[in-house]
């Protein structure tokens, strides 16, 4: 097992390599001469080339890269244009409010998905799994960013139920029910995605365990349904772990509309102010923040499918 | 080792353990009905083994799980099962899963499949005994768990208890299987074809086993085989299924070495003997009919060197055509008649 | 122990022969759709970018403005009808493209050596660690706003997952007896991949592509309402959300129209992409 943990955290080293390769690409491929932007536009040829000297982008781009390669690996992501702070914490702090949205809606999500799934396969052929069928393809058709105008026109502005942005109540807020009450749209919002997305690839995960010789075998050794819907749950477990890993990892990344929509102070909203104020060093952390969260995601999920299955510890 | 029924008049006295009486499965598919299999009767006593013999799609599996009562709804199931004395059929869902896995026992075709891949082989045995109060504690159940392992001949039992499926041989699989089988010392064990799946070599200790665990336990078993061999090797009895129903029965070493049914006689003739040699096989010529095919009169017409105008008419009926045998050929058998 | 070599008798995998009822409601609502923009012009009742700032965030159902107007006092159901122009083709554009692109990499990688795998399927692997929307942000901040930069990032993004599926359906097939056939005879490998493995494969890629111009869809909107894709005053779904949300307490049911347009197309997309996938026997997961 700790075998098998050591090669997977060997071989996620590549593919961070890769990902740096490709955020030092996009930051190449902006259009324009970053030093003449920098030093305005009556600087003279002079002074743009110490700067461009000074930057080391004269260099080969594989040295510019090794160079800034060097630097992402030490923590420096470089500071940001619009608010002169190093980008690393602004975007760590943003990181951790996302972190808590994104937990909170994979849960719902998740609750939601193997419900709506395991309705949709165990009563195949009946109206609770036509209707179970119907919302799982609503709700990955939905843009967020409507579905959550729409909560806040409904169950905050119309109902008075819930806040309709940030974290927590400016004046007499802190605390988890603060937290909680805030989360509820903005969770709810991001879920439905995910939801749906569980519930179709649990619906037929469950259709290939429950269709698999073992569970008629069981069956003939008289074991009751519910004791033989417990073993093929624990059968479906491995492949849940992957979806619950890459729905994780899209939610970190994809609920920069949710954040947007309810200024929920995470790296989406930071990511769209930046893009706003075209402050790209921050876009680009943010980026490489959430691949490499979701690195370790994937990572995680493999481990502890390992754990289940013992045909991948092998 | 094939006897005959009559040479082992102890295991003839005693009861029967199953009987199978006019049984048809039918399956509600698009735009109809597939009669699968059709007024099917045959009877086991403890000790006996029966072989149902027959090509794929002829029924076999469809017969081996309506008699356990494991198909769906969409399955129509009629006639009579009795299983000790009791009519599965008509018992309530509880009352057959009780009686499955302790009265009654499947070994099914193919082991690898037939456990569950993520729990150890052990705790798949001790759950069913203690499912079945074979056990009176779960300490009880590992320790009888142990033996059974031993009982099927696994020759490190305490390794094999704590290993997972994948981590063992086919053999060794089917013997685990086996052994959950036999766990709660069942009256009828019904095989479906569970040597297929096997290597050579290791069918030839499969079948062994069973024979050797069926002298012990005393069990009636229903083995259900397309291996003409095998049939040869373990039955006291054969019924050969042909498009969803027996065309003949009767004690195997009369039906295999007299046959009193066309289809029968192919079987054989298609046998490879140390004569033939290598593909000159005799295959059966034609085809075996498509699932749900119907037919007017003898299934096997199309197939049959000996068929007569008269066989596509009148659907040919199983009579006694011997003391203990029975066949649905008339143009084989003809009676006088009346 | 030989046993006797009978032909078995499987009954046939089932196909159903006729597309579902609900797919092909799917494809009549995205056909009546497609008419409507294309006949934007014919049909548009005002002028979809100039508004008359007097009759302002008129309510629905109002003479001469049927779904209202905007802040800006433009007609919304013109907005609507042509800015559809705009999001269904930035939703179907980096899907056609991708699919041309992924379908390649697939071909590639699924009948080229270990090498060629390997390099191709560990590239596509480096894609898989970005979170999708986030990585298409990114590309299009870098690109700056604009309708070609934000189809530029979608395709981007939508690549790896399309050369994944044919990479699969490629692998498949490699052992199948049409192909050693073809390679017996010294076909080439490019004229195997076109005439033997691409009609194979083309069901499963059809199947997703469908279902990701719904995604895509989504997506495009979002890019431009996050000021990232097709610039105002252009009419476009995801821009006209993005005016309209300032309104969100007091005239939601102006918000509504286009957020339930881009609803309606996803929905359909995903509806026959599904409907396609109980056709041809392939199912997928979009994502
Ligand atoms: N659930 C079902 N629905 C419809 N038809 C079925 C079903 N199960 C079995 N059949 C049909 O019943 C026929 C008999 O099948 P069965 O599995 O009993 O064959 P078999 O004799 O066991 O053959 P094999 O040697 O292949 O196991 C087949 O033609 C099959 O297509
Ligand atoms: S009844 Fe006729 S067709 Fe059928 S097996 Fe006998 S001879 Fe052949
Ligand atoms: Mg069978």
């Amino acid at each position: 097992m700790t075998l098998y943990l050591l090669k997977r955290l060997g071989s996620a080293i590549p593919i961070l390599i890769g990902v740096s390769i490709v955020v030092f690409i996009t930051i190449k491929i902006i259009p324009g001469d970053p030093v003449a932007s920098l030093l305005g536009p009556t600087s003279s040829p002079q002074a743009r080339a110490e700067l461009t000297a000074r930057l080391g982008l004269d260099q080969p781009l594989p040295i510019q890269y090794l160079s800034w390669g060097a630097h992402l690996f030490q923590g420096d992501l470089g500071d940001s244009i619009a608010k002169h702070v190093p980008v690393l914490s602004l975007v760590l702090d943003a990181f951790g409010n996302t972190l808590v949205l994104a937990t909170f809606a994979a849960v719902v999500a998740f609750v939601l998905g193997i419900l709506l799934g395991g309705v949709s396969a165990l009563r195949r052929g009946r109206v609770s799994a036509a209707i179970s069928n119907a919302i799982s393809l609503f709700s990955i058709s939905v843009p967020q960013y409507s579905i959550g105008l729409l909560l806040i026109i409904y169950l905050a502005t119309g109902a008075g139920l819930f806040p309709t942005a940030g974290m927590y109540d400016p004046i007499n807020g802190g605390g988890w029910g603060d937290l909680f009450l805030h989360l509820v749209l903005p969770g709810v919002t991001a879920a439905l995605v995910p939801a749906g997305i569980i519930a179709r690839m649990f619906r037929s995960c469950v259709i290939d365990v429950m269709s698999m010789d073992f569970i008629d075998a069981m069956r003939s050794r008289g074991l009751s349904e519910l004791r033989i819907l417990k073993h093929a749950f624990h059968n479906t477990l491995p492949t849940l772990m992957t979806i619950a890993g890459l729905q994780l990892g899209y939610l970190l990344g994809g609920v920069i509309f949710v954040e947007t929509v309810f200024s929920w102070p995470g790296l989406g909203l930071l990511v769209y102010q930046s893009i706003t104020q075209r402050d790209l060093p921050v876009i680009q952390a943010g980026v490489i923040v959430s691949a490499l969260a979701f690195v370790v995601i994937n990572v995680v999920v493999d481990v502890l499918q390992a754990a289940i299955d013992p045909r991948v510890r092998a | 080792m094939s006897q005959t029924v009559q040479e082992i008049p102890a295991r003839v006295a005693s009861a029967e353990a199953l009987r199978v009486d006019d049984l048809a499965v039918s399956f509600a598919v698009h735009g109809g009905q597939v009669h699968a299999v059709r007024s099917v009767s045959f009877h086991v006593r403890a000790g006996q083994t029966l072989v149902l013999l027959g090509e794929s799609g002829s029924g076999k599996s469809v017969t081996a799980r309506a008699i356990m009562r494991l198909h769906g709804r969409r399955a129509k199931v009629t006639g009579r099962v009795e299983l000790s004395g009791r009519e599965v059929l008509a018992l309530s869902d509880p009352d057959v899963r009780a009686l499955r896995g302790s009265r009654i026992a499947l070994v099914p075709q193919d082991p690898t499949a037939a456990l569950d891949p993520l729990r150890r082989v052990g705790a798949q045995i001790t759950e069913v005994l203690l499912l079945h109060r074979a056990a009176p504690d779960k300490k009880a159940a590992q320790a009888r768990t142990r033996e059974l392992l031993r009982a099927v001949g696994i020759p490190d039992p305490e390794r094999a208890y704590r290993s997972f499926p994948h981590e063992m041989s086919g053999g060794m699989r089917q013997r685990v299987v086996i052994a959950m089988g036999i766990s709660c010392d069942p009256d009828v064990i019904i095989a479906d074809e569970p040597t297929t799946a096997l290597d050579v070599t290791v069918q030839a200790q499969i079948l062994d086993l069973f024979a050797e665990l069926q002298g012990r336990l005393n069990t009636a078993l229903l083995m259900v085989t397309h291996d003409v061999h095998v049939a040869a090797d373990v039955a006291d009895l054969v019924a050969v299924m042909y498009a969803g129903r027996i065309v003949e029965t009767g004690p195997a070493a009369d039906v295999l070495k007299t046959p009193r049914h066309p289809y029968t006689q192919a079987l054989l003739d298609a046998l490879p003997t140390p004569q033939t040699a290598r593909g000159e096989l005799h295959a059966i010529a034609g085809s075996p009919p498509v699932a749900g095919q119907e037919f007017p009169g003898c299934a096997f017409a199309d197939r049959c060197t000996h068929a007569l105008d008269t066989c596509r008419t009148a659907e040919p009926r199983l009579v006694e055509v011997a003391p203990g045998r029975r066949a649905a050929c008339p143009v084989l058998n003809p009676t006088e008649a009346p | 122990m030989t046993a006797i070599a009978l032909p078995a008798v499987r009954t046939k995998r089932r196909r159903s022969r006729r597309l579902p009822v609900s797919a092909r409601i799917a494809a009549g609502v995205i056909g009546l759709v497609v008419v409507a923009v294309l006949l934007a012009p014919v049909l548009a009742p005002h002028n979809p970018t100039q508004g008359q700032l007097g009759e302002r965030l008129a309510g629905i159902g109002t003479a001469g403005h049927l779904l209202g107007t905007d802040g800006q006092g433009r007609d919304i159901l013109s907005r609507l009808l042509y800015g559809g122009r705009l999001s269904l083709l930035s939703g179907l554009i980096p899907v056609l493209v991708a699919a041309v692109i992924g379908t390649l990499l697939g071909l590639l990688a699924g009948l080229g050596n270990r090498f060629t795998n390997g390099a191709v399927m560990r590239t596509l692997d480096v894609f898989y660690a970005f979170p999708a929307v986030l990585l298409a942000i990114a590309i299009a901040a870098a690109l700056g706003s604009g309708a070609s930069n934000a189809i530029v990032a979608l395709s981007v993004i939508l690549i790896p997952p399309i050369a994944r599926i044919a990479e699969t359906e490629t692998a498949r097939l490699r052992g199948a007896d049409f192909m050693e056939a073809a390679r017996a005879s010294g076909a080439r490998t490019s004229s195997i991949a076109i005439r033997q493995v691409l009609p194979n494969i083309a069901p499963a890629i059809v199947v997703y592509c469908t279902a990701l111009i719904g995604l895509c869809i989504v997506y495009s909107a979002g890019l431009s309402y996050l000021g990232l894709g097709i610039a105002p005053p252009a009419p476009e779904w995801g821009v006209m959300i993005s005016d309209l949300q300032q309104y969100t307490f007091t005239k939601p049911e102006l918000l509504l129209m286009p957020a339930l347009a881009i609803l309606v197309a996803s929905v359909a997309f995903n509806v026959l992409g599904d409907g396609l996938g109980s056709y041809f026997n392939v199912r997928q997961e979009v994502r």
